[in-house]
């Protein structure tokens, strides 16, 4: 199914669609406010994306250097090239470990590699334990945002899963009783958990430490509760020196929710005594992306998630209507490279206003690259034979000025007596579908000039 | 198997190598230091800030602070419950009030510096039903510029820590006391 035809099923229900859009809208003014209460803030924008394109270009010696500062530190590193390595790495060190019960806290990497059905049809159960991500979890859905899982629901919704998983009281939407049940739910998890996942925000190649940032503390109370921590992390989360951290912290949060920083962040370099850490690093495509000039550097993403909440296509058609793990702009950019047919759809999912290109904290020429995709995607033949046949016509048109004045003309004429029922057939103008054709006007621009400017 | 995905990975990146560009010098933009700053920012996240009065004992304050307080943990007043690394989850999780040391605090977006030698057991600043923080108002700098040029090395293990924990995850409604710490105290000493 394609990007408008699952929108579509999200606008049906126009008060929720407004509610979305609006909420969105509302996260990216908290990150205005607090990027302009940052004078040098552009200045950490360009050093950022300096800093990711430099470790990009040296990725290899990185990734080495990394490994080798991780395992001096007591660190198991193990790399998967696919999600099924990841999948299999992750299952086997549970299995090691004979462990039973399993926390994870929000990776969006594991949500790419679908870890949870994977485990579970090995019979291992894995508990989420960021609120939201719970939320979805119980709910047999996904997450519809890079870092808030459940914004497509309303508190209706995450009462009445409560209500069926939780056991809190019929028709309670308090948020704040909400979250007490789930704290109190989770924490008996936490406190049994002998395997905890987590993702990686950024990975130190000089000193091999990983560092996650939370809200919630999930993370942090996971990991250093349970016997063994995994983290899984792509390739591109490295960073050269733990000096970068400074601009990137001041960039994240900021970005993401308008907050100055997350609550927690937090440095891993070494298991405690009598605990393990494994690191994971993953391929799963990235090198691919690498070695495509026009695309690489969608890979500086820090998965902040503003160019969502900033994207007008987004805000109004919903993170489940991009049908990838990471939806919205950056969504779009990254999934034709792990499969073109599949996500045809998502660069045309864009009005290429650009405002994602300019929320970006490490400035990702977000925009540009949905642009360039269609390209790719239509020399492939992969856009709908309607799109594909119209623009065709529509080029030779516009490439043949007596033929564009002569269309024109039938136009303006024709549109006063053809009924409205089929200028506006869904069937062959979907583009009327929610909109009106303009009166045509008495003359065409150019008819009017010549008219108003004669030839002395 | 992973063996030769390490190699096959590598040797995918290394041959997507591309020219290199230069790793730039991170200027130390700084700004606002003071205890003014920091205490708003730290209130705007959820914080609450206490300045103690020279001569005032810890434990004064934080008995006057958490007059009912169960199970209080400190390596830096008498505790009532003993905690270290060994300590079990069972007896972690009955902590009421975890009273810790901050190493410097950051104005520009209420961040606090706590080392894993600071903390007792590690999953003692979430799991501890409330978190105070003892930090010298002499120790603020203004941001993570400065912050980073302090923190050389982080450790084994070592957060920064920015208020209680929190989400929005429903609705966007902000709820205070997520899974780590309800809340979040900073004491202020000269």
């Amino acid at each position: 199914m394609s990007h408008p035809k699952r929108a579509e099923v999200f606008t049906r229900d126009t008060e929720r669609t407004t509610w979305h859009d609006e909420t969105l809208w509302f996260v990216r003014q908290k990150r205005d406010k607090a990027v302009y209460a940052v004078p040098e803030f552009q200045e950490l924008r360009e050093l950022a994306s300096q800093i990711k394109t430099h470790t990009l270009s040296r990725l290899a010696d990185y990734l080495e250097q990394f490994e080798a500062q991780a395992k001096a530190n007591g660190v198991h590193v193990h790399w998967a090239a696919n999600a099924e390595e990841h999948n299999a790495i992750v299952l086997d060190i549970i299995r090691q470990e004979k462990a039973s019960s399993i926390v994870k806290s929000k990776s969006m990497l594991t949500e790419e590699c679908h870890l949870n059905p994977y485990l579970l049809r090995h019979g291992v159960e894995i508990v989420d334990t960021d609120l939201g991500e719970r939320i979805v979890q119980l709910r047999q859905e996904s997450p519809s945002h890079l870092v808030l899982p459940a914004i497509h629901l309303k508190k209706e919704d995450v009462g009445a899963t409560f209500f069926k998983h939780l056991g809190t009281a019929e028709g309670e939407v308090d948020p704040q009783v909400l979250t007490e049940a789930a704290r109190q739910h989770l924490r008996a998890r936490f406190l049994t958990a002998e395997v905890a996942i987590s993702g990686v925000n950024f990975a130190i190649a000089e000193t091999g430490s990983i560092v996650v940032c939370t809200n919630e503390g999930n993370a942090d109370l996971a990991v250093n509760l349970a016997r063994v921590h995994i983290a899984s992390m792509g390739i591109e989360k490295l960073i050269p020196r733990l000096s970068d951290l400074s601009v990137f912290t001041r960039l994240l949060a900021r970005s993401a929710t308008g907050q100055p920083a997350t609550t927690y962040t937090s440095h891993f370099s070494r298991p405690a005594a009598g605990k393990e850490l494994h690191i994971i690093l993953v391929d799963n495509g990235r090198t691919q992306q690498l070695g495509r000039p026009d695309f690489r550097a969608s890979l500086k993403c820090i998965r902040c998630g503003a160019c969502m909440n900033t994207c007008p296509v987004y805000r109004r058609s919903g993170g489940h209507s991009y049908d990838f793990t990471v939806p919205g702009p950056i969504g779009a950019i990254l999934s034709p490279n792990i499969d073109m047919r599949q996500h045809a759809s998502l660069p045309f999912a864009s009005t290429l206003c650009g405002s994602c290109t300019d929320v970006c904290p490490v400035k990702i020429d977000i925009h540009t690259q949905l642009y360039k995709w269609r390209q790719v995607i239509a020399a492939a033949d992969e856009i709908p034979a309607s799109k594909k046949w119209s623009m065709r016509l529509l080029s030779r048109v516009l490439a043949r000025p007596g033929m564009y004045e002569l269309g024109g003309k039938f136009a303006r004429v024709g549109l006063r007596f053809v009924p409205h029922a089929l200028t506006h057939a869904p069937g062959y103008n979907p583009w009327a579908i929610a909109r009106e054709l303009p009166e045509p006007p008495p003359q065409s621009f150019r008819e009017w000039f010549k008219q108003t400017n004669p030839k002395p | 198997m992973t063996a030769t995905a390490r190699e096959r990975i590598l040797a995918a990146t290394r041959a997507n190598h591309f020219e290199e560009n230069p790793l730039p010098t991170v200027p130390q933009f700084t700004g606002d230091a003071s205890v003014e700053r920091f205490t708003e920012v730290l209130q705007s996240i959820g914080g609450q800030i206490v300045r103690i009065p020279v001569g005032q004992p810890l434990a004064e304050v934080v008995q006057q602070l958490f007059p009912a307080a169960g199970p209080v943990a400190s390596p830096l007043l008498p505790a009532t419950i003993t905690i270290d690394e060994q300590t079990p989850t069972a007896v972690l999780d009955t902590v009421d009030v975890a009273v810790l040391g901050g190493i410097f605090g950051v104005a520009e977006n209420g961040c606090i510096w706590l080392p894993e030698a600071n903390m007792l057991h590690r999953a003692l600043p979430l799991i501890t039903q409330h978190l105070v923080l003892v930090l010298s108002q002499q120790n603020i700098v203004a941001t993570m510029h400065q912050a980073y040029a302090l923190v050389t090395d982080v450790g084994d293990y070592g957060m920064f820590i920015a208020g209680p924990s929190k989400t929005a995850d429903i609705e966007q409604s902000l709820v205070i006391g997520a899974h780590g710490a309800r809340s979040l105290t900073v004491l202020l000493t000269a």
